[in-house]
């Protein structure tokens, strides 16, 4: 027990950053009803401007204003420019405004300070003490301290003060507190400051031990998800310990790993909290999982029918001028080339979950990693190329299936949460066995010899995609996407059909993760060699936001999506371009979050209103017909005048005059 | 105290227009009753004026002033109470943090003391959850809101929707009670005698256009009901 105690202690203090973080998490997710995956960036972003600060000022000024200005800065703007804007667009539109968030600002960040890691100096004193005979950093009592004050006052704020109850009530019934005189709006920007000041104290007491890292940081604070979601995104106490059990549970992992010596479970304690967060998902009861209400708004935007028929102009153009141009282009262009078809079908796969059934998959970077390693795999045991592509996509349909499961349980948010905590699992577990990476942390994948040269492997690419983008057409058009379509409305009404939602669940699912593990092993096959790091985490995230902001609906949006991630760097080959794309990505997914398929939909509808303004404008300003469409459209059918005599009306008694 | 005013309101959802150019008065400490069918614009209306629901179009004035620029909340500064149809309390909070949300800028001790003298029966619930409140109970609370803000304009929607008659009776009479401390009222009912045995003036709105202006007595003509309303009183 003895030798366990300092790895408790440390346990303890990541414990309480954890704490700190999920707090921060909750308390917006409470008031606002979004969940922002952008904490974590909110917290790098607030960290590196403390970075900043003091180089020219003393640390506890300098932890201040981070703390204090610059994370509740961020907080009014989000709130004020994210989250307000898409109030009434759902809760998918939130969750994928806030990956833009944190797409966009670790973007930023980047372009700002560069890729590369900063060592911070410590914040604390780290001088030790002995307790019970073994030392005890005065940094770690501080951090725990820290944590234990705000959670308290976190707590004491909400039970106590005016300002909680008026949180809580706005919280339970926005209309109404509104109506009770309480300013809503200002109450939800608030929660905003506070939240983000709490992502950023969280964020700067990890700095010193995890380095100036924009992902390291934003993803450390992912971690905190976990406890987040094991106190159900609601109750502050229980996250908070959860937030402290996680830690503990990472320290003696860790120790325990380390005696084990398995490099494989290398992975296991920085795991840890997604395993929670993963069994939280699946194992909680039906229906105690709910979504906060989020601010519903009372104006819509006008919703556009959904076109469900097969684009056959639009695939015939697009692959006949990827069939024309080959001879056009030099070598290294037509790698782009290739790699951007091969992207065509990972983001037609990604958009009939996104796009078809509305939901969330936040894992499909790991599809495609296992796409490549299980190709690899078949080939070394054997296994012909031309078969090999297509079974090792095969095999990792029951991964896909196994998604379905919670994915037809779950609401969008926490499939969303689910999926990223998968990601994250299969990565830090999954990516480190013999079964997919192995020790040497990379596979080889060879090509047929008639596969060898570059413009007939194009062409070969060419091929699978077409086959793979038609298979995803024809599930929109079928009956199988009727019911997708319709059980993203309403799962009640589709049951209520008697059709079950688990058959229709589990062949998307399926076949999404079919085509993504295909572009995978094509991916691979074209840099013939894969690593752990090729296909992260968090290029599902980029992926997700890019095909949002591109147009999830339609096969138009897939190639837009393609072209944007892959091309546009390789075309335009200035730094600059590929620094701030990302910022672009997240910033676009931000404004486009909201609109009916993103940017593609956004042109479409502007073309459609160009033409009408061009109809209006040839008729002429006949007002006698716009009269006459109106009463027809109020008419109820029945042949009886349907409007209210307006002279009875006006001529009815008036007796009334506002007395003052 | 003041009355409300609405000069040629619209609203509506997006592009639907509910209310079309409605001219509406309450004038101070007089009660007013607005009838119409289901979808006739009743609720929209009392939430239009509340500012839960932006108007297009027209003016809204409480008093000498205009509100209909103003966010629901400074509405409510100003002494306009809309009780929302069955959604009148925060059910998540206890019978004595709603209230004191009803009362926040005055003494709570001063807020529980009225409500609990207009409904007994909230005294001994204090600290209960207001969503496990019987209906009836959750009314009184909701009722309480306008009670201890000393509102000038109340509205309430449905109140009595789901309602045993005896606690419709004790809502009534507080409503009377309002009447006589000079408030004017603005009541959606589903009970249409009792809505015009408590009026002033009545209202009948349809299809979003106020059809029918008078006092309640105009309203022995059965034939304005059948025609509006779809029922006879």
């Amino acid at each position: 027990m003895r030798q366990y105690l300092p790895f408790i202690v440390i346990g303890l203090t990541t414990g309480g950053v954890y704490a700190l973080a999920s707090l921060g998490l909750v308390l917006t997710y409470r008031t606002s009803g979004v969940f922002n995956f952008g904490h974590g960036a909110i917290a790098m972003f607030s960290t590196y401007a403390f970075y900043s600060l003091r180089q020219h000022l003393p640390t506890p000024i300098a932890a201040a204003l981070a703390i204090l200005v610059v994370a509740p800065l961020l907080g009014i703007v989000i709130d004020a420019f994210l989250f307000r804007r898409l109030a009434g667009a759902g809760p998918t539109a939130a969750i994928v405004a806030s990956l833009g968030l944190l797409v966009g600002l670790q973007g930023l960040a980047v372009a700002l300070y560069g890729g590369q890691a900063r060592t911070v100096a410590p914040i604390f004193p780290s001088s030790t003490y002995r307790v019970f005979d073994f030392n005890v950093g005065v940094d770690q009592t501080l951090v725990v301290a820290i944590a234990v004050v705000g959670g308290a006052v976190l707590i004491a704020f909400f039970k106590w003060t005016r300002l909680g109850l008026q949180t809580r009530a706005v919280v339970d019934n926005r209309a109404l507190s509104g109506l009770s005189r309480t300013n809503a709006a200002s109450v939800t920007r608030l929660s905003w400051m506070l939240g983000c000041a709490f992502a950023a104290t969280s964020g700067i007491l990890f700095a010193p031990s995890v380095g100036l890292d924009s992902l390291l940081l934003t993803l450390l604070v992912v971690q905190a998800f976990g406890a987040a979601a094991a106190g159900g995104l609601k109750s502050f106490p229980i996250t908070a310990l959860a937030a402290f059990g996680l830690g503990i549970g990472q320290g003696i992992a860790t120790k325990i790993v380390g005696e084990i010596g398995n490099p494989s479970l290398t992975g296991l304690p920085s795991a840890l909290p997604f395993i929670l967060l993963f069994a939280v998902l699946v194992f909680s009861r039906k229906g105690s999982l709910r979504e906060a209400p989020s601010v519903r708004s009372t104006v819509r935007s006008g919703r556009v029918r959904l076109t469900r028929r097969f684009p056959v102009r639009a695939i015939t153009a697009v692959f006949a001028v990827l069939l024309v141009i080959p001879p056009f282009l030099n070598s290294s262009r037509l790698l782009t080339a290739t790699l951007t078809v091969a992207f065509i079908l990972l983001f037609a796969s990604l958009s009939l979950v996104i796009g078809l059934s509305r939901q969330l998959s936040l894992t499909h970077a790991v599809f495609v990693a296992l796409g490549a390693t299980t190709l690899s795999h078949l080939q070394s045991a054997g296994v012909p190329y031309m078969l090999a592509l297509p079974l090792a996509a095969l095999l990792l349909t029951p991964l896909g299936a196994a998604l379905a499961f919670p994915a037809i349980r779950l609401s969008s948010l926490y499939l969303g949460l689910a999926t990223v905590g998968f990601g994250i699992l299969a990565q830090n577990l999954l990516f480190p066995t013999p079964l997919t990476f192995g020790a040497q942390r990379a596979v080889l994948i060879h090509r047929p010899g008639f596969l060898d040269g570059d413009l007939a492997f194009y062409y070969f690419v060419l091929a699978v995609v077409v086959i793979g983008v038609v298979m995803v057409e024809v599930v929109r058009i079928t009956r199988l996407g009727r019911i997708l379509v319709a059980l993203a409305d309403s799962p009640t009404a589709i049951g209520a059909l008697g059709v079950s939602p688990l058959a229709s669940r589990v062949i998307t699912f399926c076949l999404s993760t079919f085509l993504a593990g295909l572009a995978g092993g094509l991916l691979g096959s074209l840099v013939r060699a894969v690593n752990p790091t090729s296909f992260t985490f968090f290029d599902s995230l980029v992926w997700v936001t890019v095909l949002v902001m591109a147009g999830a609906l339609t096969f138009g949006g897939s190639v837009l999506a393609a072209v944007a991630l892959v091309a546009v760097p390789a075309i335009f080959t200035s730094s600059t371009v590929s620094e701030w794309q990302p910022v672009v990505f997240g910033a676009a997914t931000i404004l486009l979050a909201q609109a009916h398929n993103g940017l593609i939909g956004t042109m479409r509808q502007l073309t459609h209103a160009a033409a009408e303004q061009w109809q209006r404008w040839r008729i002429g300003s006949d007002r006698t017909l716009e009269r006459q469409i109106w009463t027809l459209g109020f008419g109820d059918g029945d042949g009886s005048p349907d409007t209210v005599d307006v002279t009875t009306v006006r001529s009815a008694p008036q007796p009334l005059a506002v007395q003052r | 105290m003041n009355g409300v005013r609405l000069d040629r309101v619209r609203a509506g959802y997006g592009r639907t227009t509910v209310l079309r150019d409605v001219d509406l008065v309450v004038p101070a400490g007089k009660t007013v009753a607005l009838l119409g069918a289901n979808g006739a614009g009743k609720t929209t209306l009392l939430q239009t004026v509340a500012g839960l629901v932006p108007s297009t179009a027209g003016r809204i004035s409480l008093g000498p002033q205009r509100i209909d620029h103003l966010p629901e909340h400074t509405r409510a500064e100003m002494g306009l109470c809309l009780i929302p149809e069955g959604k009148g309390v925060f059910r998540q909070l206890s019978v004595r943090d709603n209230l004191a949300m009803f009362a926040i800028g005055s003494p709570l001790s001063e807020a529980i003391e009225r409500a609990v003298a207009a409904f007994p029966i909230l005294g001994a619930r204090l600290y209960q959850e207001a969503g496990t409140l019987s209906g009836g109970q959750q009314q009184m609370l909701a009722l309480s809101r306008a009670l201890v803000t000393d509102a000038s304009v109340i509205m309430a929607d449905e109140l009595s929707l789901g309602l045993a008659p005896v606690i419709v009776d004790e809502i009534f009479e507080v409503l009377e009670r309002f009447r006589s401390e000079g408030r004017a009222l603005l009541i959606v009912e589903q009970f249409v005698d009792r809505a015009l045995a408590i009026a002033d003036y009545v209202y009948i709105l349809h299809k979003g256009a106020v059809a029918f202006v008078g006092e309640p007595a105009q309203c022995q003509d059965h034939h304005i009901f059948e025609q509006y309303v779809g029922a006879t009183p």
